[in-house]
């Protein structure tokens, strides 16, 4: 059926489009070839026949358009529409461009929202699945969610609550090193699941049953990308994978494809969690490390899901809560709501989208498409002076205002299409360095059925905002003036042309001052000190077995290497991984909450922090090797105490049996970044949990140096690639987003100036012809060329300034809200010259357009224009 | 040649119209171009050539022949005119004359190796 309606319509569009002697054999032709591809099936068969179609509505074969009362001069005629913007080719160039622009950036980014929108809309089960997130909480009384929880969770709310959730799920992030015979990799998106992962969510497989496909203990589903990775051709069911160098052994059960849109999980491989279900720690409440899903019947059932939650979380953890003195409850998360949500601490495995982003880009996006409307409307105003005895004369032989109305929009509606169609090429042609450019990930869904209705409002919402006002302005003409004159009295729409020139300028500056600000701040941030040497330290992970157990000699290889100027090993690097928990310190009534880094002796010098009052750990001190620690500025100061008292204190905490002793206080450092404030920090003496080690190493000789210290790693751990990074680079990725914002919005600040500069170029071009005769009497009475630009540039400098005016507030608005986001940051007061240079770097950009387009009329020679007076 | 020159894709249009004689109408001077030429087009190009044929009066067209497969409408047959047949000659002729003059070894492929 929705076949046969194709051949219906395009035969009604023949019909109506072309020449009716021509209609019955064009119909004939088509009928005929339709069926004729339809008995013989042939492939792609809606393009092939689209394209005979298409190709029927050539200009020999279409009839003009006629409104009920035929006469031939005054239809619309595609005709005089193509010579009437061949004969002004600038002006159409510079509609053209401008809207294909405009139009090329709401196609990007209306995908790029659509995408970030649709994020997980896939799963079949999306209004039943939330996930559970513990309310954590600081000695300041925030509230705030995590994402961690731990294994038991699942079970336990299965077990009590047997009638409310229908199933679970627990989810844990890995990463590892998968070998299949010669090929060995380190995968980073590993997720250990439970069996029912592929019921729970509807990810979709492409081998594979999903309701068993995880049900061995060894089974493991892999990603099409991985599949051919591993095995090429060859089929991946029953292949056995290597996981962390023959430790484990997984057969693959299950091949799963690209997600149909994005998803907040994303992962290359799921294995069976069975493993860390063996595994006697993993059964502790307390060890957070995995996400746990769970579905409901009805959403309303998960409000009172929550209401259970107090005394659920008391029955099981209730004792350990009094014996630590901390506590926290858990809620729910709508997995519609999750990918938006902001998490105080959330896996980096796991994806977040940002509101502010989606609604940032939104507007822009509707403000080129605005300016680009502006210019349209502009032009065609400017154009008018030139069309208008065309008007008079049609109206003196008997036109009525409809016609003429049906002729302009129409002429519109021919400029529109042809750049829809060159911004829908044109988008398609640079998706791929579009992404690339602005590191986005953007599918074009031209099938979704949304995307038809969108792009067809937004069509006619263009077509009736940037054609009917000059439709309307230019029919409305008086025939006898402007027969009369040669000129159409415009008085009174000087306004509205220079409030659309004031709001593209106030736009542009805005955008401007906005993406000169995010530069600032982000170089700010990454030339700021931040307390610690962050230059050519490399941070290596300990994540496998021979380098765990033999860390001590790895440490001495280094040493001993002159590349490496010094070495340690700890649980996290600044701008890493921080753990938290409540201690009691001497003398001090309540626990304080504080970070905590478990580090060896040599972790102050490598990354150069320096020391207040007391000492450091000391190598040569044995007990410095477990029973110390050191304490930041800030935390000294949370308890009240001077750091010379704090100094030889006892420190209790039952989280890591902590029985430490005070040794020294160091200098504050920003050991979480610039976006929040310094908060209490301990060092304590101890690696034996070490996750990662980091090197400082010769700055000079950075290649040799990094090569040195993978041949070492190879000696202690031969079958495992070295994960490293280095330390500026990773502290560099904490403003990725923001850098990533930055670059969105000078991308299209440049779009938006290079479009309001053409708006100017029209009206500037209006404005000198309007003003001609003006012109030449003043040359006549001797003004220069240069007095004659300075005149016409000046009204609009004053434009530029007005639009400044309106910007300022609007960008101080939006950047200190930006800004909030940074507990350390510039000083928008500070930076005033930045808000007037906005304005003048248009008002330049806007001279030297102006200036090209008035050069003209101001040295032609008066004499010709005057003559036909 | 002068003023009837054809262009080349003319030049197939009309010998394709010769060879199908009764059915050369558009779908089937398509489908003969691809057997004969390999050459794929749309319907609306070869029409519009058609067209343009017919007012050099190197073609001359009649309506007839209603099929059930065209939902009953007429199909346009179109015939060579003495002009198209002898403009047609020219070319081959021309052609013909051109290709006697070529020498022999001039259309030798030479390789390299």
């Amino acid at each position: 059926m929705p076949i046969d309606a194709t051949l219906t319509f395009s035969l009604k569009l023949v019909k109506w489009l072309c020449k009716n002697d021509l209609v019955e054999e064009i119909q004939g032709n088509l009928e005929e070839y339709y069926l004729l591809l339809r008995t013989e099936k042939k492939s792609f068969f809606f393009v092939r026949y689209w394209y005979q179609v298409l190709h029927y509505m050539r200009p020999s074969f279409l009839q003009l358009f006629k409104l009920k009362n035929k006469g031939p001069m005054f239809n619309f005629n595609p005709k005089i529409a193509i010579r009437n913007l061949m004969n002004h080719r600038s002006t159409t160039i510079i509609s053209l461009l401008g809207f294909v622009v405009g139009l090329t950036s709401v196609i990007f980014l209306y995908f790029y929202i659509e995408n970030e929108l649709n994020t997980d809309s896939f799963h079949i089960d999306k209004d039943q699945i939330y996930r559970v997130v513990r309310m954590a909480s600081n000695n300041t009384g925030d509230v705030y969610p995590v994402s961690p929880t731990s294994g038991p969770y699942a079970g336990a709310l299965a077990n009590d609550f047997p009638e409310t959730v229908q199933s679970t799920n627990r989810v844990l992030f890995e990463r590892g090193l998968v070998t299949f015979e010669d090929k060995s990799f380190y995968e980073e998106d590993i997720v250990f699941a439970d069996a029912n992962f592929f019921t729970f969510f509807s990810y979709p497989l492409k081998k594979g049953n999903p309701a068993t496909v995880l049900s061995g203990a060894n089974d493991v589903v892999i990603s099409q990308k991985i599949a051919e990775k591993y095995f090429g051709d060859e089929d991946p069911i029953g292949k056995i994978l290597d996981i962390d160098a023959g430790d484990y052994k997984y057969t693959v059960s299950g091949v799963f494809d690209d997600f149909p849109t994005k998803s907040h999980l994303r992962f290359d491989m799921v294995f069976s969690i069975d493993l860390f279900d063996s595994f006697e720690w993993f059964g502790r409440w307390f060890n957070h490390g995995l996400c746990t899903y769970i579905k409901v019947n009805t959403p309303a059932e998960a409000d009172y899901l929550e209401s259970q939650f107090p005394d659920f979380m008391n029955k099981y953890m209730g004792e350990d809560f009094k014996r630590l003195g901390t506590q926290w409850g858990i809620k729910l998360e709508s997995l519609g709501d999750l990918y938006f949500n902001e998490i105080r601490f959330e896996f980096p495995d796991i994806k977040h989208g940002s509101t502010v982003n989606v609604i940032t880009l939104g507007s822009i996006a509707l403000a080129i498409l605005f300016i680009a409307c502006f210019n349209y409307i502009n032009l065609s105003i400017a154009q008018s002076y030139k069309r208008a005895k065309e008007v008079g004369v049609r109206k003196v032989l008997g036109v009525d205002q409809g016609r003429l109305i049906a002729q302009f929009l129409g002429e519109s509606l021919v400029i529109l299409l042809i750049s829809v169609l060159a911004s829908i090429l044109l988008s398609e042609l640079l998706k791929g360095s579009f992404n690339q450019f602005f590191d986005l990930n953007v599918i074009f869904n031209w099938q979704d059925p949304l995307v038809i209705v969108f792009f067809s409002s937004l069509f006619i919402v263009i077509v009736i905002a940037s054609g009917l006002y000059p439709a309307l302005l230019l029919s409305s003409f008086h025939p006898l003036k402007v027969l009369k004159t040669g000129k159409p009295a415009l008085g009174k729409n000087i306004i509205v042309r220079k409030g659309l020139v004031i709001l593209q300028f106030s736009m542009s500056i805005f955008l401007i001052i906005a993406t000169s600000l995010i530069y600032m701040q982000l170089s700010f941030v990454q030339n700021r000190d931040l307390g610690f040497d962050k230059e050519a330290v490399l941070i290596i992970e300990s994540n496998n077995a021979p380098i765990g157990e033999n860390h001590e000699t790895f440490k001495d290889l280094l040493k001993s290497s002159r590349f490496v100027k010094s070495v340690t090993s700890a649980s996290g690097e600044p701008g890493g991984f921080h753990d938290n928990a409540p201690i009691e310190i001497d003398g001090i009534e309540e626990p304080v909450h504080l970070n905590t880094i478990f580090a060896d002796t040599e972790y102050l010098k490598t990354f150069d922090i320096s020391l207040v009052a007391g000492r450091a750990f000391d190598s040569n001190i044995s007990s410095d090797n477990e029973s110390v620690m050191m304490i930041n500025e800030s935390a000294v100061k949370s308890t009240g105490l001077s750091a010379e008292d704090i100094i030889g204190k006892k420190v209790r905490g039952s989280f890591w049996n902590l029985d430490h002793r005070i040794i020294g206080v160091f200098k504050d450092y920003h050991f979480k970044g610039l976006k929040t404030e310094i908060e209490p920090l301990v060092i304590i003496s101890g690696d034996d949990d070490a996750r990662i080690f980091a090197a400082k190493i010769d700055a000079n000789n950075l290649s040799e140096s990094v090569k040195e210290v993978e041949d070492i790693y190879k000696r202690i751990s031969p079958n495992f690639p070295m994960s490293s990074r280095f330390l500026d680079d990773s502290i560099a990725q904490q403003y990725e987003e923001e850098a990533k914002q930055a670059r969105i919005f000078t991308g299209f600040a440049i779009l938006s100036i290079f479009l309001a500069c053409m708006g100017i170029f029209g009206l500037a071009s209006f404005s000198a012809q309007q003003r001609q005769k003006e012109l030449s009497i003043r040359k006549v009475l001797g003004a220069s060329v240069k007095q004659v630009i300075y005149l016409i540039s000046n009204e609009f400098l004053v434009l530029v300034l007005i639009s400044s005016l309106m910007a300022i507030p609007f960008s101080w608005y939006f950047v200190s809200g930006w800004l909030d986001g940074f507990a350390y940051r510039i000083e928008l007061l500070n930076s005033w010259p930045i808000f007037l240079l906005g304005g003048a770097i248009t008002a330049v950009v806007a001279f030297i357009t102006i200036g090209a387009k008035t050069y003209k009329t101001a040295a032609s020679n008066p004499s010709e224009i005057m003559r036909y007076e | 040649m002068g003023k009837n020159a054809i262009g080349e894709f003319e030049e197939l249009l009309l010998l394709t119209v010769l060879i199908l004689q009764e059915e050369a109408y558009i779908l089937k001077i398509k489908e003969e171009l691809v057997n004969q030429a390999n050459r794929k087009s749309a319907m609306g190009a070869i029409h519009i050539t058609l067209s343009r044929l017919e007012s050099k009066d190197l073609l001359k067209s009649s309506l007839g022949g209603a099929t059930a497969e065209r939902g009953g409408r007429k199909k346009r047959i179109y015939e060579l005119t003495a002009a198209g047949k002898t403009a047609l000659t020219e070319v081959k002729e021309t052609r013909n004359s051109m290709w006697n003059n070529v020498p022999e070894f001039a259309l030798k492929v030479v390789y390299a190796n």
